[in-house]
């Protein structure tokens, strides 16, 4: 096991140098660059910047550089722990990174947690009270919650609250709280907002757990070691979130790790479209403006976060089920 | 020249007159939180914080009273214009019509007659937002130490360039008199200064040299430079000053405007506060602004902004509000306690279609655009006032890119119009007429070289619904004859296929017909980058005629008109302006379609309390609006 472990964390830096190539590259696919980006900004606002500044600022920013030259340099920052500037913010990556990081957790945490908390007891009512009216309703409101992109959910939510509540639910505080210093009212705000996005955020996840609880539970329900404790008088509800539910739920566990890389980064759309202040945004703005190494830093990152998940996941498996363990 | 000359002795007389020197007769007021700061002997009192001469506001409605938040909202921080239009800092501004040029920070200026000395007098006793004295030495800091810094500034900016490409000369006369010799006569020179203002993340003509200079390799030793830029992560100290220098990035940098940022623009609350030492009072003697704050809260996206523009989440806002939510910002006036005003470009058109004069790729095609009568068919074959009743919900009106009926320039009525009526008829009249007599089965007409004649429009969705102008428009000209291909583009492919030549025709706005001698006027072939005529037009004048193609007599012409302008008084410049205007209507280099709408920026949300914000104003970027509007007297009713 140790040694399967090892073997996979020895891999993770050369699967990193591969990704930083490959996220460079497709960064520098797009026609221009980000001062063509700029010059077309200040175009769209009726003025203009002499084409010797912009040859300056190029090279300044290195953008005259060759792509190989340009990635090596991004690449020895990386490697002495420099994740770069931002053009477009001035201001380091990591610091912009970092100040978004605590509210893009929260909100990914509370998603985790509903999703949870609403598709476990579904799942296992739905199991247990097979085809009865209820499960049937649970189960209408899963495949729609699937099939539902989760941006349309926000907007339409939005729309909703707005045009019958009168409420604007954009944004994760009310604008007297937005820069206010963190106090017990400020968190209380931010508790009345973050629920929704969470909600919107979460609800496909939610739809995808119960039904693969549901179907689990099901395939549980029916094994003879059920039969025989329910023969010998085992109470129903005692009997099965002690013996079918556990087992049901292993393989949901091993499904963890993937939520790391989501933590970080939310959802993209939904948070644009909700106007919610984490990296999704962020990232977004960086991709349209070609602030390569604030897109780079934050991609960098996702990708570490997506191997350590699925690591984790592995080893979760590997932990539970004995047959995963090849070579070891 | 002579009328705003005129206008300018004119207003600094009434500063003369309104005001008293400190300790005379006149009692000046201040904000009640400046007051407790006085107390706590934190400020000194604001006979002391205002100049001798303080800058007299006039009020839209009345004067106003202390306090308030302005609630706004910005998309980030590549929208730092959106801070610079509200505090437009500068030393002279646009008056809120536009017609005229009136002192700001500075206190006036005077021009030799033959327009080539311009003096800047600026006020005694003004301070910076920090309490420093604003002298001839924050622009002689500005002149020396950044404008002719090659590290900083690699080209001198046209505005400031004599002809032979040298800067023009400025001298400090004594601390409160600063000089500019040009080599030719300048008579545009203030209409250049009203925008050095630090817009589009430029210098600003006036800095805090007290507070920039340890940020400067002239003041400052270089390893200590390098230590901060590498603690910034800035690998030049240019880079460094650029950003201690520039307000919104940086709170600690003193400005002259009536709010300082104390927050930053990548900030997700971007907030200015009130400048305790801004050298503007109202009639009464009341210190300006009467709003306390400036709170800018940042939208990651313009739907989820308007919406709350809608639910009445901002106090005075026009930018990033989509003139398509117009109807249902008006229907939610009342429960949203706001106000809707529409501020009209100021001329031009706004949605324009842009022939490239000198496309080369398929050498039938260029010679079809460079065909006058082709450019007028395709102008005709346009139905303008479908695309006025649906894109633009039926406000302004057909026009070509001139400037409007009010402004000094307009070329008059036949020229706004003109190639505008729509007559399927005469165009395929004409287009059967240039030689396009063929048609393939679908109708289309064949070129000289059997191949369906097709024009390709790239279109941007920048500010109005121009994909929904794009498809009007190639469904008039397959009407006549004509293939249209629509292709929507990412902003800067698009530029970057115009830069290239590549781009046949494309949809953008007109809207600096009130500035052709300035600026980023579209009229210019020497100005780059350019959207229209065409990018080799530009190349050829850029290289001296080594490369590229050379202009045809009518564009020549146009340039000729802009040397004059910049030289002559201001009845030539009129004149010059409306030779310009004929013959850019004339000839069609770019289709106007429909103008004067409230499309860029001119839907304004207003709150219902807040006050002095004029219902009618010029709107356009130059003029800042609504800096021009005066924002520091812009204030909040208690109820």
């Amino acid at each position: 096991m140790t040694r399967y472990i090892v073997q996979r964390l020895l891999l993770l830096p050369f699967l990193m140098l591969v990704y930083s190539f490959v996220i460079f590259a497709i960064m520098q696919a797009p026609p221009g660059d980000f001062l063509t980006t700029y010059v077309a900004t200040l175009q769209a606002s009726g003025t203009s910047i002499s084409a010797e500044t912009v040859e300056m600022l190029r090279h300044q920013y290195g953008l005259d550089q060759p792509f190989i030259v340009q990635y090596l340099y991004w690449l020895h920052g990386l490697l002495s722990g420099n994740l770069g500037l931002s053009l477009e913010y001035h201001r380091p990556n990591a610091e912009l990174i970092g100040e978004q990081l605590g509210l893009t957790i929260a909100l990914a945490v509370m998603a985790f947690v509903l999703t949870w908390v609403i598709a476990i007891p579904a799942g296992i009512y739905s199991a247990t009270h097979q085809r009865s009216p209820l499960d049937h309703l649970l189960t209408v409101i899963n495949y729609v919650g699937v099939a539902t992109p989760n941006f349309m959910l926000a907007l339409i939510l939005m729309w909703v609250a707005f045009a019958y509540f009168g409420l604007s639910i954009t944004g994760l505080f009310s604008q007297e709280y937005a820069d206010a210093p963190w106090s017990l009212a400020r968190v209380g705000d931010l508790l009345a907002h973050i629920w929704l996005p969470a909600l919107v955020l979460g609800i496909a996840g939610t739809a995808r757990l119960t039904r693969i609880m549901r179907a689990n539970l099901l395939d549980e329900l029916n094994k003879p070691y059920v039969v025989t404790a329910r023969a010998k008088g085992l109470r129903e509800w005692r009997l099965v979130l002690r013996y079918p539910v556990r087992l049901a739920l292993n393989p949901l566990i091993s499904t963890i790790g993937w939520y790391l890389p989501q933590l970080f980064s939310g959802s993209l759309i939904v948070a644009t479209v909700m106007n919610l202040p984490n990296i999704g945004p962020l990232l977004l703005r960086a991709l349209i403006n070609q602030d390569m190494y604030l897109a780079g830093a934050i991609l960098l990152i996702y990708s570490f976060l997506t191997i350590v998940g699925t690591l984790l996941s592995d080893i979760a498996l590997a932990m539970m089920d004995p047959r995963i363990r090849m070579g070891a | 020249m002579t009328r705003l000359a005129t206008t300018l002795t004119l207003l600094l007389g009434a500063v003369l007159t309104f005001s008293q020197p400190a300790g005379g007769q006149t009692k000046y007021h201040e904000a009640p939180t400046l007051t407790e700061q006085v107390k706590g002997g934190k400020l000194p009192p604001v006979e002391q914080r205002l100049p001798e001469q303080p800058l007299v506001v006039p009020v839209v409605e009345k004067v106003g009273e202390y306090g308030g938040i302005w609630r706004r909202a910005f998309l980030g921080p590549a929208d730092a214009n959106n801070y610079v239009r509200v505090v437009y800092d500068g030393l002279f501004r646009f008056s809120p019509d536009g017609a005229d040029i009136e002192p700001k920070i500075a206190l006036g200026a005077k021009a030799s007659s033959d327009y080539k000395v311009w003096t800047i007098l600026l006020r005694k006793g003004a301070r910076w937002s920090d309490g420093a004295p604003f002298t001839a030495d924050d622009i002689l800091f500005w002149y020396k130490d950044v404008l002719l810094n090659k590290d900083l500034m690699p080209a001198v900016p046209g505005w400031i360039r004599n002809t032979d490409g040298t800067a023009a000369k400025v001298e400090k006369l004594d601390d409160y008199t600063v000089q500019f010799s040009y080599n030719e006569p300048a008579t545009l020179f203030l209409t250049a200064v009203a925008n050095q203002d630090g817009a589009d993340g430029s210098y600003a003509m006036f800095l805090p040299a007290h507070y920039l200079k340890k940020f400067h390799a002239a003041y400052t030793p270089k390893d200590e430079l390098d230590k901060q830029a590498q603690a910034a992560s800035f690998k030049t100290w240019t880079e460094l000053f650029l950003t201690r220098a520039t307000p919104y990035l940086n709170p600690e940098r003193p400005t002259m405007a009536a709010w300082s940022p104390v927050t930053r623009v990548s900030d997700q609350v971007f907030t200015l506060k009130r400048n305790p030492y801004f050298v503007g009072v109202d009639k009464d003697g009341n210190q300006l602004p009467y709003i306390d704050e400036v709170r800018f809260t940042y939208f990651a996206d313009q739907q989820a902004l308007n919406l709350a523009a809608i639910g009445g989440n901002f106090d005075m806002q026009a930018r990033h509000i989509q003139m398509t939510n117009y109807p249902v910002l008006k229907e939610q006036e009342k429960s949203g306690k706001y106000r809707v005003l529409t501020w009209p470009t100021f001329g031009g058109s706004d949605a324009v279609v842009n022939f490239n004069m000198t496309y080369n790729a398929d050498p039938e095609i260029g010679k079809l655009i460079n065909t006058k009568d082709f450019r007028v068919a395709l102008s005709i074959a346009i139905n303008r006032d479908e695309i006025k009743e649906s894109v633009f919900l039926g406000l302004g009106e057909a026009r070509q890119g001139v400037p409007a009926p009010w402004h000094p320039y307009f070329p008059g009525k036949e020229w706004a119009t003109k190639h505008t009526e729509f007559d399927r008829d005469r165009a395929n009249k004409m287009l059967d007429a240039i030689g396009l007599t063929k048609r393939d089965a679908q109708g289309i007409r064949l070129m000289a070289n059997g191949k369906p004649a097709t024009i390709e429009l790239s279109v941007v969705p920048a500010f109005g619904a121009w994909p929904d102008v794009a498809q009007l428009i190639a469904k008039d000209w397959e009407a006549v004859g004509i293939r249209t291909v629509v292709q929507i583009r990412e902003r800067a492919l698009h530029f970057k296929l115009n830069d290239a030549n590549e781009l046949m025709a494309s949809i953008w706005n007109e809207d600096t017909t009130a500035f052709p001698f300035t600026g980023n006027a579209k009229f210019d072939p020497r100005v780059t980058p350019i959207l229209t005529l065409g990018p080799l037009y530009t190349r050829w004048l850029l290289s001296g005629g080594k490369e590229g193609v050379e202009p045809i007599e009518p564009v020549k012409r146009i340039m000729q008109l802009v040397d004059t302008a910049r030289t002559v008084g201001r009845d030539g410049q009129i004149q010059a302006a409306q030779e310009l205007f004929r013959i850019w209507a004339d000839n069609v280099f770019e289709i106007g379609t429909v103008g004067l709408t409230p499309m860029v920026q001119g839907v304004v949300v207003v709150n219902s309390r807040l006050h002095n914000v004029p219902t009618t104003v010029g709107n356009d970027w130059p003029l800042r609006t609504p800096g021009n509007t005066r924002t520091e007297q812009y204030f909040f009713a208690a109820k």
